[in-house]
């Protein structure tokens, strides 16, 4: 190479060896021109590299605009050998061109695959590469570095690529010589190494990028370069060692397709950087990654990195004091001895931490390995970086509200009767409208902590930026953006349960100008709605609105209209809709008409309720529908006393009387119970009526109706059954029987003076 | 020569611990018979430069045995945890008679090991004759080892009394022994440690006070990995106590062998090999220690009272003794196993109805 104008470094992602032998290295060639294996589109963002207000580790973004599903990320850490080579070159004004192939043919061509997969009726499972792994993981598939390493690590008696790697590469601190050894041994691989399974889209793929990363050299050659730096992968060098004729390669570019494509920054976390992620080219610690990176080749490595598992330790509340990390650093020391390494490397201490530390034991590793070997960094963009301006206006939000995106997983209590936590939750909930699952809302119920709280876990993941991309045709603010969504959802919307929860979802999220159209929408689907199963299924989300909206400041009174109209339709509705269901519609019915009663009970209203009740009383007549919703219509009227016991009695005469027959009537009785046997516990007349028809059952009807009061007495909560045993023991009168005796007082006083004395009672 | 039953470690690879010692060139600690290179080669077995071939001794992870060496290059001293019959007693004994080329310092810890036992005693003759000197005073294994500068090894440590226990705080930190008697102290010579071992499966046992703790660097033995694994450790440690004892049958058949380690490893684990099927575990241990003592017995039955060929109804005795521990609860367990699983495989006819004849 010597003759050469090109220095082709191969380097392994995100490799502080690798990076540390890097900077040596240009240092040593002061290149004039610099070329990376990257997306040419990603050129417009180089400025940025050396801005102060971006923190690693970031990730390049190239999406494209009309279908951000079609995304790649180029992650960086500190370590990552291009990143520093960028840094090298643009603080000295190097000009640096990215030399991948575009992403836009790549784009193109992922899409002309897609659709030519699709038509195909049996896809090739070795094949099958899904477009949401394309988007989240930039194309240096795990297949082209893996495998070598794995290969090569083997042969070197490592149990695997990774720690062989380490030890060899990373974890030296390095010469010059690093980049010809990784050159002959990657040509060697790529020559020898066993064939890998691979698709020939992929292969055809590496051939196109290989072809482009050649014609880039070429053009810099051109230009006029004398001392061309080339940083690539390692599995590239030897495609690029000898430059073919220029023909060749631009036949192979020629009439590629394109599609239109932007980047940017995007912040990204050690998390994502990690194998663990699903990303390719991945490294398995990333913080470890760091440390090498920081700590350079000093004898500090060791006895920093064990510090920092030390106060892990302590922070999790395990014993860890200086002595234990002393021993630490000498175990490890002479593990690596004994292994023959220069320096105790991830493998030597986190064992030498097993061993001194947690007496032997894996778990308290596990406990901090996140933390100590993934690392939890996110990174950050500067301000003025593009962005889309959806993107700007969520950073906005989220610097007023004191609400900072993090990679770990963290619980968020909003009290919604302070203000700045109220505007929180209407952030959060504006952001799952817009589908950027930044938080997840614990479903607390109708917890004791009340309605005014809200429990949220939140964790922030760089891909959310992708979606904060898509979501960005909705509108340019999140408020904005949201209500857009909440509108169009409406309009397409077919059911009414799903209307009724967006209309929560809007309220929540505090989308006033979506509330009118969105609440429209959903008169206009109940005027029409049949379904009388979807209008009651609508109503309870409502409810809960019109009773906990003063909490949150909304306005409640269109979502009152909308169910002044709802329940009455359902009302008149139900008796039609309950007569004639099979046992499995009943069933649903039945929850149906649960929900709705609590539903109308929570609200509260009279009118409402009279109506209800009333529909109730037609469903409860017997013979017009199910035994089961008949049995819990008695019961719902009876609890809300409307009936009286003597009534429900009568009710309960017929349901159960001979002349029925058995199924239906335990159906009734199933139903009546409503999952709880403590009416029957606590109403002697209701429990009698019961017995009796038990009694009086022949036995043939007997054994028809025992596995159906099996099954509704299994529901019961045991306590409640145990009672039962013991009330169906016990005889109807229970007459407290007197004792008749003739006392012999003077026999009775006799051991009176024995018992004061034991019981030291003086006289 | 007297015929000795069990030999020490170093009698036994006398031959082993020499050839290492010749060819090792590399730096040795003070006072190691060889290097640690040398000393994880007779522990994991390999080929020497002259082609010697040296056994393995511990068929398993080779870090963690790395791991136990480093720990005793440290002078930190090393404890082996782990559940009965995963070969700590066995690590410990070979990794003392390589390092020192001594096995025998021995301390047994039972719960009633006294402070004495660890320290020193004294003949109470020449201290009554002569008063208190140094003649007068007897050494324990520990203080041995001290001035000698080898490795003490102390069995079961957590069945020795906690206050007992604690008498090692000094001698492993402190690396020395007062003898206030005579105003004098045993300070220890370089090349001087412990290793200690202790299972964590007994009840009743004297949990190591965490001062003593934070002296041992811990090392915990696995229950062997996969059941090839496991098969080769009962095959080879058979054959080796068959030739000990002059047992004149043939080697044992690696089928009855793979059996009885695929019993044990899935009552061990409560399930079948394949996953299948879950069982109830047993409260015993199923150690690999203990399927090698239901071969062993099997390979015995076999030479004095059979054809000398180990059958299934040889070890079926000794298998319901290694498995029954608790006479209720682990009768149900085996019974069901008999039932569920040995009876499924076909193969197995011939053990299962060994097993049957047993009950009966």
């Amino acid at each position: 190479m010597a003759d050469s104008c090109f220095h082709l470094f191969g380097i392994r992602h995100h490799g502080p060896g690798c990076a540390r032998s890097l900077v040596q290295a240009l240092d040593a060639l002061q290149p004039d021109c610099l070329l990376v294996e990257g997306p040419p589109e990603g050129e417009v963002m180089l400025p940025f590299v050396l801005d102060a207000g971006l923190t690693l580790p970031v990730a390049l973004l190239i999406y494209n605009p009309d279908d951000s599903q079609q995304a790649a990320f180029y992650p960086f850490a500190e370590f990552s050998p291009e990143w520093q080579a960028l840094g090298y070159a643009l603080a000295r004004n190097t000009p640096t061109r990215f030399m991948d192939l575009p992403m836009s043919c790549q784009f193109a061509l992922d899409k002309a695959h897609d659709v030519e997969r699709a038509s195909c009726p049996f896809p090739n499972g070795l094949e099958a590469r899904s477009t949401s792994a394309d988007a989240n993981v930039c194309t240096e598939g795990a297949d082209l570095y893996a495998d070598p390493l794995h290969w090569l690590g083997q042969a070197a008696g490592y149990d695997d690529g990774e720690s062989w790697w380490n030890h060899l590469v990373e974890e030296r601190n390095d010469s010059l010589e690093l980049f010809a050894a990784i050159a002959e041994a990657m040509t060697t691989v790529r020559s020898e190494a066993p064939a890998r399974r691979r698709s020939d889209y992929e292969q055809q793929r590496e051939i196109l990028r290989e072809a482009h990363m050649r014609k880039t050299m070429r053009q810099a050659q051109k230009d006029g370069f004398e001392r061309i730096a080339v940083v690539c992968g390692a599995w590239h060098v030897p495609a690029l060692e000898k430059l073919p004729s220029a023909k060749a390669d631009n036949d192979l570019l020629k009439a590629l397709p394109k599609t239109k494509v932007a980047a940017t920054w995007a912040p990204w976390s050690y998390h994502n950087l990690s194998n663990a992620s699903g990303y390719g080219a991945g490294i398995a610690a990333p913080a470890w990654y760091e440390h090498l990176w920081r700590s350079g080749g000093t004898r500090q490595r060791a006895v920093g990195w064990l510090a920092r598992a030390a106060r892990l330790f302590r922070a999790e509340d395990l014993d860890c004091s200086s002595a234990h990390i002393i021993e630490a650093v000498r175990l490890a020391d002479a593990l690596a001895a004994l292994r023959g390494h220069h320096q105790p490397g991830l493998d030597e201490l986190c064992e030498a931490l097993r061993t001194v530390v947690c007496m032997g034991d894996d778990a308290p590793m596990q406990l901090i390995h996140r933390q100590l070997v993934v690392g939890d960094r996110l990174g950050g963009i500067p301000e003025q970086a593009p962005a889309v301006p959806l993107q700007r206006d969520l950073e906005q939000q989220q610097k007023s509200l004191k609400l900072k995106p993090e990679a770990t997983r963290k619980a968020l209590d909003l009290d919604l009767r302070q203000a700045n936590d109220l505007a929180r939750s209407h952030l959060l909930h504006r952001l799952s409208l817009l589908d950027i699952g930044w938080g997840d809302l614990n479903k607390t119920g109708k917890s004791a902590k009340g309605t005014f709280h809200e429990l949220w876990t939140l964790q922030w993941q760089p891909e959310l930026v992708l979606a904060v991309i898509t979501a960005s045709r909705w509108g340019n603010t999140v408020e904005g953006a949201a209500t857009a969504k909440a509108v169009d959802r409406a309009q397409a919307a077919q059911s009414l349960p799903e209307l009724s929860e967006l209309v929560n979802q809007t309220l929540l999220a505090d989308l006033q100008a979506a509330i009118g159209p969105v609440t429209q929408a959903l008169e206009n689907l109940a005027a029409v709605a049949s379904d009388v199963a979807q209008l009651l299924a609508a109503i309870p989300p409502l409810t809960h609105i019109v009773r906990y909206g003063n909490v949150r400041n909304t306005d409640v009174a269109m979502v009152n209209a909308v169910l002044e109209g709802l329940i009455p339709r359902a009302a008149i509705g139900l008796s039609g809709a309950c007569s004639s269901l099979d046992d499995d519609a009943a069933q649903a019915m039945r929850e149906h008409i649960a929900a709705t009663h609590k539903a109308v009970r929570l609200l509260a209203h009279e009118e409402l309720s009279g109506e209800w009740h009333e529909a109730l009383q037609r469903v409860a007549h017997l013979g017009s529908s199910h035994g089961l919703i008949c049995g819990l219509a008695a019961r719902l009227l009876f609890d809300d006393q409307v009936e009286n016991a003597d009534q429900t009695a009568i009710r309960m005469s017929q349901a159960l009387s001979v002349g029925n027959d058995p199924g239906p009537a335990a159906a009734w009785l199933e139903g009546f119970l409503n999952r709880s046997g403590m009416v029957l516990l606590h109403d002697d007349p209701l429990w009698t009526m019961v017995d009796e028809w038990l009694a009086g059952l022949v036995e043939e009807h007997f054994l028809r109706v025992v596995p159906l009061l099996r099954r509704t007495f299994a529901t019961f909560n045991a306590h409640e059954r145990r009672q039962m045993g013991e009330r169906a023991q016990r005889p109807m009168q229970t007459v407290s029987r007197q004792i008749d005796a003739d006392w012999d007082a003077a026999r009775a006083e006799q051991p009176i003076p024995l018992l004061r004395l034991l019981l030291g009672l003086s006289r | 020569m007297i015929p000795i039953l069990r030999q020490h470690a170093e009698q036994q690879f006398t031959e082993e611990l020499d050839a290492l010692q010749k060819t090792d060139t590399r730096q040795r600690p003070t006072n190691w018979a060889m290097s640690p290179w040398a000393v994880a080669t007779y522990l994991l077995g390999g080929k020497l430069e002259n082609g010697f071939e040296v056994s393995p001794k511990y068929i398993g992870s080779r870090r963690i045995i790395e791991i136990a060496i480093a720990t005793l290059t440290t002078d930190r001293a090393l404890l082996l945890f782990g559940v009965p019959g995963t070969a700590k007693s066995w690590v410990s004994e070979h990794l003392a008679a390589a390092i020192s080329g001594d096995s025998t310092m021995l301390i047994q810890g039972t719960a009633g090991t006294s402070e004495e036992q660890l320290r020193y005693g004294w003949n109470y003759a020449e201290l009554l004759s002569k008063g208190p000197s140094r003649n007068a005073l007897v050494s324990s294994p520990l203080m041995r080892a001290m001035e000698q500068g080898k490795t003490a090894r102390v069995e079961e440590l957590t069945r020795i009394p906690a206050d007992v226990q604690d008498t090692l705080i000094t001698i492993l930190s402190e690396k020395s022994l007062p003898i206030p008697e005579l105003g004098l102290e045993a300070q220890a010579v370089r090349g001087f440690n412990v290793i200690a071992t202790a299972n964590n499966r007994d009840k009743g046992i004297n949990e190591l006070s965490s001062a003593l703790k934070r002296r041992f660097n811990t090392v915990i033995l696995p229950v062997p990995s996969s059941e090839a694994e496991e098969v080769s450790i009962v095959s080879k440690r058979v054959a080796e106590m068959g030739r000990a004892l002059e047992l004149p049958s043939e080697p044992p058949a690696l089928k009855e062998v793979r059996r009885v380690v695929q019993i044990f490893r899935e009552l061990r684990n409560g399930q079948t090999e394949d996953g299948k099927t879950k069982l109830k575990p047993s409260s015993g241990t199923l150690s690999t220690a203990e399927a090698i003592s239901v071969i062993n017995s099997g390979v015995a039955l076999a030479a004095h009272f059979g054809d000398g060929v180990l059958r299934a109804g040889d070890i079926a005795s000794s298998l319901v003794g290694a498995i029954v521990k608790d006479p209720v609860q682990d009768e149900v367990i085996w019974r069901e196993y008999q039932e569920t699983v040995m009876k499924e495989r076909s193969e197995w006819k011939d053990l299962y109805r060994a097993c049957r004849e047993l009950d009966e």
